[in-house]
């Protein structure tokens, strides 16, 4: 089953599009704007009848790669499936063409609840049936792979039976999908857990990861909370500068969601990770 | 391959534990419990819950907690800003909160969570005393509303050229699905601007005549304007499918027969120019086609 399957294209460095930059983004002489390789969009922002977010949209899309990253998929949910909400993705994605979609490795809610949270699963061979099915369900009704992010966490569940990577790794096997590596999110969970970050990075598909994730957090000293509100810390740098070793060149993005930036800021942060990468873009080439 | 370290912890944790001899739950289990526990005070989902190094469990899990509710407060924080700067923080959670219990979120998209909080807020002590409160909610949501209501074309002066004179009497009227019009009984818009303007609010009053508003899309931008009572009854009607003529009779009635046809006229001259209506259909044209 374990097919070798040919990779999305390498995007380069991007950023999370955000309406604090519209007006930079749409002004065609924006050097900042010009300096940005594509864009991952909110696919929920843009789940909306009309107006100026999807027209906003049609002309980012129009101008740049973009990729489609969501936040209500559930896919680790014992819930059913909402197929309304598969519907407008796959409308969506019809609209603007992505190079991929992705959500997170996690559950938002049951019984008809959303919690608008990305929240923790155990890793049990149960769960790994339930959310392979799951991934296949989406692909086969999306028509295309999607990649799965991991998550940052602060729990774990006592009657786990694997690590986090092993589950995600084999996951991604089976159900024949993408990884979103979450550079930030390796290094939050493992100081929460205790464990190694690199033993992770070493541990997933590095020929299924699609996407970098590169972002700040707050530390709470005792743990961590991945909030997207601060520039991205040396020690995550050095991973991504790991990962990137690990997985080769991979299309990379800066993610800040909140506390956000002008963009000459963000693009800073992106020629700090073009520096980081230039020795691993070389040695491909 | 290193294990996780947290798994010591939990096999002591599970030998010590009250809940030691409880069989693994499943994972729908799993989901119900941790979802009781964000919702309200059950913690029955610590005993599932692996030790940490450093930090209590019960610490971790309201990690979870505390960023369920504050999510969806700044959800609506995000949709009713206004509304949040009059009550000041310390209200506006409680209102937050009490509306979050009582309408937990089932959409998959944030932007509708806060669709019922106007009506929610109109329940409420503090708003049935301040009737304001629910009035300015009221009016944030349409703008929200409006600024990404459906797309549809705008039609302008230069369509109602084209209809030939004796269709005008039968013409009737699609609104713009941006267009929402709102009766407040309040002074919420005066506040709102002020607020908007960063400026010291007036004190919320009752007005001695309703305000009719119109709130629509205009070049992206959601944009609202008062109306007079009789332009506000014919835009009523108007959307309600009654036709030109009729329409003028209306005006006619409420305002005085003089000028009648001049002022209905007028409103539509207006409404055009805005872009508040999305098309026009005249039956008698249409059905000799």
């Amino acid at each position: 089953m374990n097919t070798t399957v040919e990779k999305p294209p390498f995007l380069g460095f991007g950023l999370g599009l955000r309406t604090p930059h519209y007006n930079d983004l749409l002004d065609p002489d924006n050097e900042d704007a010009a300096a940005i390789d594509w864009f991952e969009v909110i696919s929920e922002n843009y789940l909306v009848p009309g107006g100026k977010p999807l027209q906003v949209l049609d002309q980012i899309a129009g101008r740049w790669p973009v990729v489609m990253h969501g936040v209500s998929l559930s896919i680790a949910s014992t819930a059913p499936l909402d197929y309304d909400y598969l519907d407008a993705l796959k409308r969506l994605a019809a609209r603007i063409e992505p190079k991929w979609v992705s959500d997170h490795l996690c559950w938002t809610g049951v019984h008809g609840v959303n919690l608008h949270d990305l929240l923790p699963i155990p890793y049990t061979e149960e769960a790994l049936e339930h959310i392979a099915a799951r991934v296949i369900e989406v692909q086969d009704y999306l028509g295309h792979r999607i990649a799965l992010e991991n998550v940052s966490t602060y729990v774990t569940f006592a009657h786990s039976e694997m690590s986090e990577w092993e589950f995600l790794s084999e996951l991604a096997r089976r159900a024949d999908c993408w990884v979103l590596l979450d550079v930030n999110n390796v290094y939050v969970s493992s100081f929460n857990h205790g464990w190694d970050a690199k033993t992770f990075i070493d541990g997933v598909p590095h020929d299924r990861v699609v996407q970098f994730h590169v972002a700040g957090h707050s530390d709470m000293d005792t743990h961590i909370i991945d909030t997207h509100d601060h520039p991205v810390i040396d020690e995550v740098w050095e991973l991504y500068d790991y990962a990137l070793r690990r997985c080769g060149p991979v299309s990379t993005l800066i993610e800040r969601d909140d506390h956000i930036p002008p963009l000459a800021e963000l693009r800073s942060e992106l020629d700090t990770a073009r520096r980081i990468a230039a020795p691993v873009l070389q040695a491909a080439e | 391959m290193a294990r996780p370290k947290a798994r010591n912890k939990e096999c002591k944790s599970r030998s010590t534990g009250a809940d030691a001899s409880e069989q693994a739950p499943t994972l729908a289990e799993l989901q119900a419990r941790f979802q009781d526990a964000l919702m309200g005070d059950d913690e029955r989902v610590l005993d599932l819950i692996a030790e940490n190094a450093r930090e209590r469990t019960e610490v971790l899990l309201g990690v979870y907690r505390n960023a369920y509710v504050v999510r969806l407060i700044d959800f609506l924080k995000n949709d009713y800003p206004k509304l949040a700067e009059l009550t000041g923080d310390e209200q506006f959670i409680k209102l937050a909160r009490s509306y979050i219990a009582a309408h937990p979120s089932r959409t998959p998209n944030a932007r509708w969570f806060g669709a019922k909080f106007p009506e929610h807020l109109a329940t409420s002590d503090l708003a049935r005393e301040h009737p304001v409160l629910a009035e300015l909610a009221r009016f944030e949501k349409a703008l929200n509303d409006a600024f990404d209501a459906p797309d549809a074309p705008c039609v302008g002066l230069e369509h109602l050229a084209a209809i030939a004179p004796e269709n005008w009497p039968e013409l009737t009227f699609a609104p713009h699905p941006s267009v929402e019009l709102l009766r407040l009984e309040t002074n919420a818009v005066a506040i709102w601007q002020a607020l908007e303007a960063d400026e010291t609010p007036p004190a919320p009053e009752r007005l001695a005549e309703p305000q009719q508003l119109l709130v629509y899309r205009q070049a992206l931008t959601a944009h609202f304007r008062a109306l007079g009572a009789e332009e506000a009854m014919m835009w009523r009607e108007a959307v309600r499918g009654v036709a030109f003529g009729v329409l003028c009779e209306m005006v006619a009635t409420f305002g005085g027969e003089a000028d009648a046809p001049m002022r209905a006229g007028t409103y539509l001259k207006g409404w055009l120019e805005a872009g508040l209506l999305a098309g026009t259909a005249a039956p008698s044209a249409t059905n000799t086609d």
